[in-house]
């Protein structure tokens, strides 16, 4: 039988990013209203196709993220009143979406508009929706494989990369592969982010950027409509050429080559003598030949180093981010 | 790598059949199928009945403005999946929802546009149903109510059919249900006796809550002609009940005559709740909501038995049943002993038609599969795997833990025992004897053989038997060459 399927769509609501996006000097300017109604429509489509498939929507805002909907929810007091013309289901995601997003936009002050987007804190409660519904309580007894609905998430992402992020996008990355998790990531607005291809690519994923902004509706339900277990006979476009590069732990720069701790594998933009993560005293030699091979890139040396890292020939795979809890 | 992917994406779509109802509609007039898509209720429900990927097809075409090269849709599809794309385009071309001019293809224009009213919430064709005013003097029915009738109803069907075999006779459902039974051959009454069940009744009652449902509903769309009755207004109010919300009132006022007169047999079925038979409102239960969900079932007795267990059904699934029979009562031990924790007596009525019930307690029966006790069934036109696959969907959470599920020497010996019935085959036939000459018996036999038509035969008594079909040619030869000779 046909597997339910559950989405958590995590969406992007940075109002500085929407604000540029929907400037008429884009090629394809997409206003967040023009977005919205292609959003829901999609929405709708994932709740029209199978009568058990679940939704959940986060909205990623300054500084904070929020659960917009989730189709677990007991519906509102204040459920919108049934209308002979539309499906209530779609109404209720519909209408709650909207209000919700409303009433986001309009507690954001001035002052937090300037702050960086939550995606990780709104990826990672995805995961945890997700980890919840598939694993449920084991008082209920074990339940048949076959009933618990497909996960994936779906992040619509205006934001560029957020350097700092990357190890907890990294450890969301690793817990989205445990639990079998497909990440999908659709670039709405803005440059290609380095961590977020990774994120598809591991996951195995897509990552699309849009190129035809005013098709986004099409481009999603092509793309990103199918759930798992048919995307295998589906011609899903991929991304060919995935960025590898790593974030270092010491200054949170992407770097193209970096020092990689040989004891907990952190990563260091420059060879340091004590590492941060683990405290591992590295020999005083070994920095200082790592520091004379260094190719003479921008100056950004610090003092003088004393002791030694390895160095890593390419900054990907390999490292260790969930170790970072380490004392 | 293809071969290094183990279970192959075709293989684990491919295996769901398609639904019961989609052949009917493919075997609708096209006009008759676009009045029907005239509703965006009805498309809905068409568009969840169809299989995943042609789901995926329709919503790729749906926003599109002008039709698609068929080579260009053919590139959507990797190449392996190629044999599930033709036959999902073969099904909906027999829907008539995909068209095709030339060498492009589009959907059908009634279609695309009230499936866009359907997912944008638009349009004023009141497809999902008028909800009633509220009454202030008196609430609605609860879901609790609601759930309570339609099991009621529908185990009255059931038990009524299940103890006609045993000459017992319970509560009758009413005179249009009984008809009903009988025009689909799941009863009959023999020599103007009272009614019986009969071998595809026995089976009936092994199938899931849904699939028996549609087999009634589909047999209530095939008395419809000669009831005079509307097919596409049966149909599309099958499709409004099955979009409408479980536990709200809609208003009788909008429906067509046909339509109230429907409301009256669905009343019977278990479809539909109303107060009094004149009422001008009406609320669907849960068979009705759940008619184009894929694995819906019937409430557990009892009603609300685990609301709210399984923490992943969200509110939607909840409202609408998903959480009701998934849980099995039915533990099978190797010594053919059956512990059925149940004291619902259609479960046991059910489960009496296979095996010998043993003890009785107040929550819990037991049985033996005996040989006897499985003839029995199989005498009823009940099949082994029909008795195994009953088992297995109604196994207890406990048994879920094995693997295999049943224990397969007991699986075995249901099979055997079914093989035992099969050692004998009979056929109708003439038998050709007393051939003259071994030549002619040789020739004749030939001649036989060509046709296919020989099931036995002895060379030295110069004999063999063969079909009836083959008869008249048999014969004719045989004449030819007598005649021939003389």
């Amino acid at each position: 039988m046909e597997k339910a399927s559950h989405l958590s769509v995590i969406v992007d609501l940075s109002p500085t990013q929407w604000h540029l996006s929907a400037q008429p000097s884009n090629p394809y300017p997409l206003s967040i209203q023009s977005f919205l109604s292609q959003l829901l429509a999609f929405l709708n489509t994932h709740v029209a196709a199978k009568h058990e498939n679940t939704l959940a929507v986060y909205g990623a805002l300054p500084g904070k993220s929020v659960l917009l909907y989730s189709s677990s929810d007991p519906a509102p007091e204040n459920a919108p009143a049934s209308d002979a013309n539309a499906f209530t289901p779609f109404k209720l995601v519909d209408a709650t979406v909207v209000d919700r997003i409303m009433q986001e936009f309009e507690a954001v002050s001035e002052a937090e508009e300037e702050a960086p987007c939550s995606l990780v804190s709104a990826l990672a409660k995805a995961l945890c929706y997700i980890n919840r519904i598939t694993h449920p309580s084991t008082s209920a007894g074990p339940e048949d494989p076959n009933e618990l609905p497909d996960p994936r998430i779906l992040i619509l992402s205006v934001s560029p990369d957020l350097s700092s992020s990357y190890i907890p996008i990294m450890n969301c990355i690793f817990s989205a592969q445990k639990l079998k998790v497909t990440i999908d990531v659709c670039k709405v607005y803005g440059p290609e982010t380095v961590f977020l291809q990774q994120a598809a690519h591991l996951t195995e994923g897509s990552y699309i950027h849009l190129e035809r902004r005013d098709a986004l509706l099409q481009y999603l339900v092509m793309s990103f409509l199918a759930p798992p277990s048919v995307r295998g006979v589906l011609a899903v476009p991929r991304q060919e050429r995935i960025d590898f590069r790593a974030a270092c732990f010491c200054h949170k720069n992407i770097v193209d080559i970096g020092f990689v701790c040989s004891v907990c594998l952190s990563i260091f933009c420059q060879p340091v003598p004590v590492c941060s993560t683990c405290r591992t005293k590295f020999p005083i030699k070994t920095l200082q030949r790592l520091n004379a091979s260094r190719p003479p890139g921008p100056p950004r040396q610090a003092t003088p180093q004393t002791s030694p890292a390895k160095p890593s020939t390419n900054g990907h795979r390999g490292f260790g981010p969930e170790l970072n809890g380490r004392p | 790598m293809p071969s290094a992917q183990p279970p192959s994406p075709e293989a684990s779509i491919a295996q769901n059949s398609p639904h019961v109802l989609l052949p009917f509609l493919q075997s609708q007039s096209q006009n008759a199928l676009t009045r029907l898509y005239q509703r965006p209720s009805s498309c809905l429900s068409i568009f969840r009945l169809l299989a995943p990927l042609s789901r995926q097809l329709v919503m790729n075409l749906l926003w599109l403005d002008s039709p698609v090269l068929a080579g260009t849709m053919a590139a959507w599809v990797v190449p392996d999946g190629k044999k599930l794309y033709d036959e999902a385009l073969n099904t909906l071309t027999r829907l008539h929802i995909l068209q095709s001019s030339g060498a492009k293809l589009a959907l059908n224009p009634t279609f695309k546009a009230s499936m866009r009213q359907a997912i944008t919430c638009s349009g004023t064709t009141g497809s999902f149903g008028v909800p009633a005013q509220r009454d202030d003097r008196r609430d609605a029915p609860s879901v609790e109510t609601l759930d309570g009738y339609a099991v009621q109803r529908w185990e009255t069907i059931l038990h009524y059919m299940v103890s006609s075999g045993q000459g017992q006779y319970p509560t009758k459902p009413t005179q249009g249900v009984l008809y009903l039974l009988q025009r689909s051959g799941l009863m009959a009454s023999y020599h103007g006796s009272t009614l019986q069940i009969t071998s595809s009744g026995f089976q009936f009652l092994l199938y899931s809550p849904h699939d028996q449902l549609w087999d009634l509903l589909l047999q209530y769309l095939h008395m419809v002609e000669e009831r005079q009755m509307d097919l596409v207004e049966v149909l599309s109010f099958f499709f409004m009940l099955s979009t409408m919300e479980l536990g709200r009132e809609y208003s009788t006022e909008p429906l067509s005559e046909t339509q109230k007169a429907m409301l009256e047999d669905l009343r019977d079925y278990g479809l539909v709740w109303q107060r009094k038979a004149s009422s001008k409102r009406f609320s669907p239960t849960r068979l009705a909501t759940t008619l184009t969900s894929v694995s819906p079932s019937l409430p557990t007795a009892g009603g609300s038995r685990n609301p709210g267990s399984a923490p992943g059904a969200s509110s939607v699934a909840n409202s609408t049943g998903i959480n009701t029979n998934d849980h099995g009562f039915i533990v099978l031990e190797t010594n053919y002993r059956v512990y059925a924790y149940t004291d619902n007596p259609l479960q046991i009525a059910v489960l009496n038609l296979f095996i010998t019930l043993k003890y009785r307690f107040p929550n819990l029966v037991v049985g033996m599969l005996t040989r006897e006790s499985v003839r029995r069934a199989l005498g009823n036109g009940i099949s082994a795997e029909q008795v195994i696959s009953y088992l297995t969907a109604h196994a207890h959470p406990q048994m879920r833990k094995n693997n295999p599920l049943l224990p397969v020497t007991v699986q075995d010996q249901v099979r055997l025992w079914e093989l035992e019935r099969n050692r004998l085959k009979s056929d109708d036939g003439f038998l050709y004897k007393d051939f003259a000459t071994q030549a002619d018996y040789e020739y004749v036999l030939a001649y036989a053989k060509e046709l296919d038509v020989v099931l036995w035969e002895n060379t030295s008594k110069r004999c063999f038997f063969g079909t009836l079909d083959g008869h008249t040619n048999v014969r004719g030869f045989i004449e030819r060459r007598t005649g021939g000779g003389m």
